[in-house]
């Protein structure tokens, strides 16, 4: 079967939502909205506009522009436009239509199925209305279902056992509660009340209302009266009521609102949330009746609700959640978002008819800890983090610490902490038969691979001499939640130290490698270096060595950069010398045959990773070396 | 005589078959084995894909959350650049010539940016550019002439951006 859409069809906007991928996700209007504005026009010319356009036109037309449709459903109340009757069914389906349009714009791909939703409270007639109009906008209307029903959907309640629910829908222009009753993941509803004519523009209203009266206290004119003012106004107020629910005040600032006597006057406001909150109460209160009659119909007491889901944009005014707490006596569901929880729900359900949301699939699960290997300076280095669904499989190509190091140590590693000695060990082996070669040159290959059942191969290849070895742990995901926790907030608590330690030896290694890079270059190129760089950088080296074998990290990066200047110093008279003899050489003979090319430190690999295993056993081998040098 | 021959036929027969069912069946049963660790493999590499999926969709939210923090960055160091300017204005006795070059700094940024104001008083109002706040009853005009601009719309990349808010004429 196709993908069907989920589609809130509103009194003022319609949302649309669809299963991607298992999840459901909001479709944007053509003109990059998230919802489309439930309004229709024809203009003079004959022309159809809906959503967005024909809102913008609407108070130039207003006789041949069409609003609240839904509130006409079912009544075969026909709509006169420029001579022409529509049916509110025909309306609707232009909506629809453009929905169905936009979706499948969005999406590539045609759609003929839908599932729509209706208020709690619309009889057959009103619902055999809506399905009408999907199939006149060419849709096949898979189930009509209840909003607070889609709403408690995409909370999941279906899956909670059997318990009652009341849903509190404060949108822009109308106030909705249904009390319903769930059990085996069949909502009924018990009573549904509201108020039509409720909603967060009323609060926007009553803003305007309080800022343009304080205005012409001190200014002595009212901006309502003039069309550019009180559109400013009503912007503001709208974004102030926005800010409001995340912040405890807000500046409304309106330059150059209005002119007085030819001066330019501004609007400057402070508004606190209290204030805000005394302005809205009245408004907030009149929620409380119809919740109260509710409860009364379904012969509830508040205590016998046992979960709030809160739907519409109103819902995320702090007040209004307050009120909502005080009337059921619980903390209200928050955390899909209000204003697109009943689309989100209907393209659940639409998901489960079309079989995209399978209840028989497998859930897989993630690691709930980071997994690493420990590195040298024991720096532990990630390989599959946190959160990441299982069975899973990550390789990283790993390289030698030391000269001729003749094996490696995988110490496998579980926890969120920068360094080794922090996390958790859960298990450790050798590989060991490397060929003798020069750090950094070996190629160890790790693989940690994870089944769906948790359990981790980890395994360690010479990609060399094709030697490998490997360990199973079993158990790795079978953490308690209190563990994992524990873990996590431990990460939190050391992150600030933890950054500074893995500094520390990132400043340690990184004055290793060079010092072994120094040595290198004075081994090799001896001959080439003027005797006065080869002091410098053997003065440098010697230093430098020095201090690595004490605990001082400004000190080895502070010589780290000495020794790497006078390094870059010896290198670049090399190169102009190379130069010169080149340019010399081509004179004598144009085509000449320089075969001699400067052999250059050895450089990993692309592929190899810059963190190195720590030598443990090899450590004094290779110190012997280097004094042997 | 013939009987106990017929009777060692029958038992040859009955040996004979026994035999090669025994053979069906090890075929049938080594069949069965490779079939299930088919499917035993089959069902890894699906739930591994699926689990690929899901990482994948993770690593794609991460890095579009990138990439919006980056576009963030790139247009607030913007907005705090003339912050900055603005206050150096309101601390100048004289700021209008200052004023005047950051005004020509954001122009030349939204040019760059392929920002275009839409030029809308006197021309007929649209539906696809314009958003009528309110209309005024007005017959020396023609209908629907857009007589004040409230708000400025604009373009970016010949794209709306944002419609212009406009007074509209309509006729009595």
């Amino acid at each position: 079967m196709g993908k069907i859409l989920g589609i809130d069809l509103g009194t003022t906007n319609s949302e649309v939502a669809i299963i991607e991928a298992g999840k459901p996700t909001i479709i944007k209007s053509a003109e990059g909205q998230q919802y489309f504005p439930s309004v229709v026009a024809f203009t003079k010319d004959g022309e159809m506009l809906v959503g967005e356009t024909a809102k913008r036109q609407a108070v130039t037309n207003p006789e041949g522009t069409v609003h609240r449709i839904k509130r006409k459903m079912g009544t075969g109340e026909k709509t006169k436009v420029h001579g022409k009757n529509y049916s509110p069914e025909q309306i609707s389906a232009f909506i629809l239509q453009k929905i169905k349009k936009d979706a499948e714009d969005f999406l590539g791909e045609k759609i003929s199925d839908a599932v729509i939703t209706v208020p709690a409270y619309f009889n057959d007639d009103q619902r055999q209305a809506t399905k009408n109009a999907g199939n006149i906008a060419g849709l096949t209307v898979k189930r009509i279902i209840n909003e607070p029903t889609a709403a408690s959907l995409a909370y999941g309640l279906d899956k909670k056992g059997d318990h009652k629910i009341a849903v509190y829908d404060f949108g822009g222009g109308t106030f909705d509660i249904t009390l319903m009753e769930v059990g085996e993941g069949v909502f009924e509803v018990l009573s549904t009340n509201g108020d039509t004519k409720l909603g967060g523009s009323d609060m926007d209203q009553a803003l305007v209302d309080y800022l343009a009266n304080e205005f012409k206290k001190k200014n002595e004119i009212d901006l309502r009266d003039d069309p550019k003012s009180l559109q400013r106004l009503l912007e503001s107020a709208e974004k102030a009521k926005m800010e409001l629910s995340s912040t405890l005040q807000t500046d409304i600032n309106l330059p150059y609102i209005a002119v007085v006597n030819n001066e330019p006057k501004h609007l400057e406001v402070k508004l606190t949330r209290a204030k805000f909150e005394e302005i809205i109460s009245p408004l907030i209160n009149k929620a409380e009746k119809p919740c109260k009659q509710a409860l009364k119909d379904a012969k509830l007491k508040p205590s016998d609700i046992d979960y709030v889901v809160l739907v519409g944009g109103t819902t995320r005014i702090p007040l209004v959640r307050k009120k909502v707490e005080e009337i059921f006596g619980k903390k209200a569901k928050r955390d899909v978002d209000p204003m697109e929880c009943v689309a989100i729900g209907a393209a659940i359900q639409a998901g489960v008819l079309s079989g995209e949301i399978d209840d028989d699939i497998v859930l897989l699960d993630v690691t709930p800890l980071t997994l690493s290997i420990e590195t040298l300076g024991s720096v532990a280095t990630e390989l599959i983090p946190r959160n990441t669904t299982i069975p899973t499989k990550k390789s990283k190509v790993f390289s030698t610490a030391a000269d001729n190091q003749p094996s490696v140590e995988i110490n496998v590693l579980q926890g969120e902490r920068p360094m080794a000695t922090d996390n958790k060990s859960l298990g450790r082996f050798h590989l060991d038969g490397i060929l003798p070669a020069p750090r950094g040159i070996p190629q160890i290959e790790v693989t940690f691979d994870i089944d769906a059942n948790g359990i981790i191969n980890v395994s360690a290849k010479d990609n060399g001499t094709g030697k490998e070895q490997s360990i199973n742990i079993t158990g790795s995901t079978k953490l308690s939640d209190e563990d994992i926790e524990r873990m996590k907030q431990e990460a939190e608590k050391h992150a600030e130290e933890d950054k500074k330690r893995k500094e520390k030896v990132e400043i340690r290694n990184n004055g290793d490698a060079l010092a072994h890079t120094a040595q290198k270059t004075l081994d090799e190129l001896k001959e080439k270096i003027s005797d006065e760089d080869k002091e410098s950088i053997e003065k440098a080296l010697k230093e430098l060595r020095e201090t690595l074998s004490k605990d001082d990290s400004d000190k080895i990066k502070e010589q780290t950069e000495e020794l790497s200047k006078v390094l870059q110093k010896a290198s670049t008279a090399i190169y102009q010398q190379a130069a010169q003899e080149a340019a010399a050489q081509q004179q004598a003979a144009p085509q000449g045959d320089n075969n001699e090319t400067w052999s250059g430190h050895p450089s990993g690999d692309d592929k190899t990773i810059d963190a190195d295993y720590e030598v443990k056993d090899d450590k004094k081998k290779s110190d012997d070396k280097k004094k042997k040098d | 005589m013939s009987t106990k021959k017929s009777n060692d036929e029958r038992n040859n027969k009955c040996d004979k078959k026994t035999d090669s069912l025994g053979k069906e069946l090890n075929k049938l049963k080594s069949e069965i084995k490779k079939l299930k660790q088919e499917v035993k493999e089959k069902d890894n590499k699906l739930l591994r894909s699926y689990a690929n999926l899901q990482n994948y969709q993770k690593t794609t939210e991460k890095k579009s959350q990138y990439m919006e923090n980056e576009t963030k960055k790139k247009y607030l160091s913007e907005l705090i650049e003339l912050k900055e300017l603005l206050k150096k204005a309101y601390e100048d006795k004289d700021p209008r010539a200052g004023l005047k070059l950051m005004l020509n700094n954001l122009e030349n940024f939204f040019e760059k940016e392929q920002i275009k104001y839409i030029d809308c008083v006197g021309k007929i109002f649209d539906h696809n550019i314009h958003h009528a706040v309110t209309a005024i009853e007005k017959n020396d005009c023609e209908d629907g002439t857009i007589l004040e601009e409230i708000k400025k719309g604009y373009f970016i990349d010949d794209k709306l951006l944002r419609p212009s808010q406009v007074i509209v004429a309509k006729k009595k």
